[in-house]
């Protein structure tokens, strides 16, 4: 189960971040959220000798942490996706098809012309089509 | 699915744009239209930009990020890439577009005939075609910084008209 789904810009500005848990565990979660973005400079600033790899977008799995799995994304535009979830065996797949309509959704997001770009992702649109590509999450797998 | 757009939308949509900033909004002040015109334009490239490098892979430097304004994104709005690139290898590109489409249907008005002038009419009808022909180029200009900068390069752009329906964009990359 996916509990945290985060857009931060370039400059690590949060622009989204929504849990998607039942208990209070908010700010754990943004904990893990903020500590994965040093992750991803890394990631970012010393790529792995893996050719081909090289610059794509999806950043694979960031860490793991007892409870959790988070992974990341990088679009061209610098801006950040993270990604933490419950599942400990997660397929690739899944993930990557996550972010791919995750990223849909976010470029409709930012393409109105009243979003402010650099300025928190507001709208109620976006939550909704986020929390319907969250509860997919996985599903394709079981079917 | 793409969407598709009527052109002949755009081109008078263009038009008006240009014409309700330049002789309604400011029309004492042309270098402020100028700005608010390619303000406009900046905001188009930074949305589209956004959406056309979805499904690429992260550009490694300046070159490639051009690269992709004069095939990718150039055939997105075009339909047509730019025909030549020009660069000094220090931060100045030159993009040329032999046809560049939203100039394609502009045409002058004949010069006419007045004898009074020290210049030579045709001359002076070509200059001042010139300079209303420019304020139609900062909105692609616009477009064109608002894509690089959403990409990670602050740069400032400007447009020659060369001989209609020709023109090229200068890119000058900030340091």
């Amino acid at each position: 189960m996916i509990v945290c789904v985060a857009v931060v810009g370039h400059q690590n500005n949060p622009l989204y971040i929504q849990s998607f848990t039942e208990a209070d565990d908010a700010l754990k979660l943004h904990h893990i959220v903020h500590c994965s973005l040093d992750v991803v400079d890394e990631r970012v600033n010393n790529p792995k000798k893996s050719g081909p790899m090289l610059n794509e977008t999806f950043l694979g799995l960031l860490y793991p942490t007892e409870n959790y799995k988070v992974y990341g994304y990088l679009t061209n535009t610098k801006v950040k996706f993270i990604l933490v979830t419950t599942d400990l065996d997660v397929k690739d797949a899944d993930v990557r098809n996550f972010f791919r309509r995750f990223h849909a959704a976010y470029v409709d997001a930012v393409s109105n012309p009243f979003h402010v770009p650099g300025k928190k992702i507001t709208s109620r649109t976006f939550a909704d089509r986020v929390s319907s590509i969250v509860k997919s999450f996985g599903l394709s797998s079981t079917v | 699915m793409g969407r598709e757009v009527s052109e002949s939308c755009i081109d008078s949509l263009l038009t008006e744009m240009v014409s309700t900033y330049c002789n309604r909004f400011y029309a004492t002040k042309p270098e402020l239209a100028a700005r608010r015109i390619e303000a406009i334009g900046y905001q188009v490239g930074h949305q589209l930009s956004e959406r056309y490098t979805m499904e690429r892979p992260r550009f490694s430097d300046h070159l490639e990020a051009i690269k992709f304004i004069c095939k990718d994104f150039w055939s997105e709005v075009f339909k047509k890439q730019i025909d030549n690139l020009k660069t000094n290898h220090r931060g100045t590109f030159v993009l040329q577009d032999n046809r560049f489409r939203w100039l394609a249907r502009m045409s002058v008005d004949p010069p006419t005939e007045n004898g009074g002038l020290p210049q030579d009419p045709s001359a002076l009808a070509e200059n001042e075609a010139t300079q209303l022909m420019s304020m139609y180029l900062y909105f692609p200009c616009g477009i064109i910084r608002g894509a690089l900068s959403n990409l990670g390069i602050s740069c400032a752009v400007s447009a020659d008209i060369s001989s209609l329906p020709a023109c090229s964009f200068v890119i000058r990359i900030k340091a």
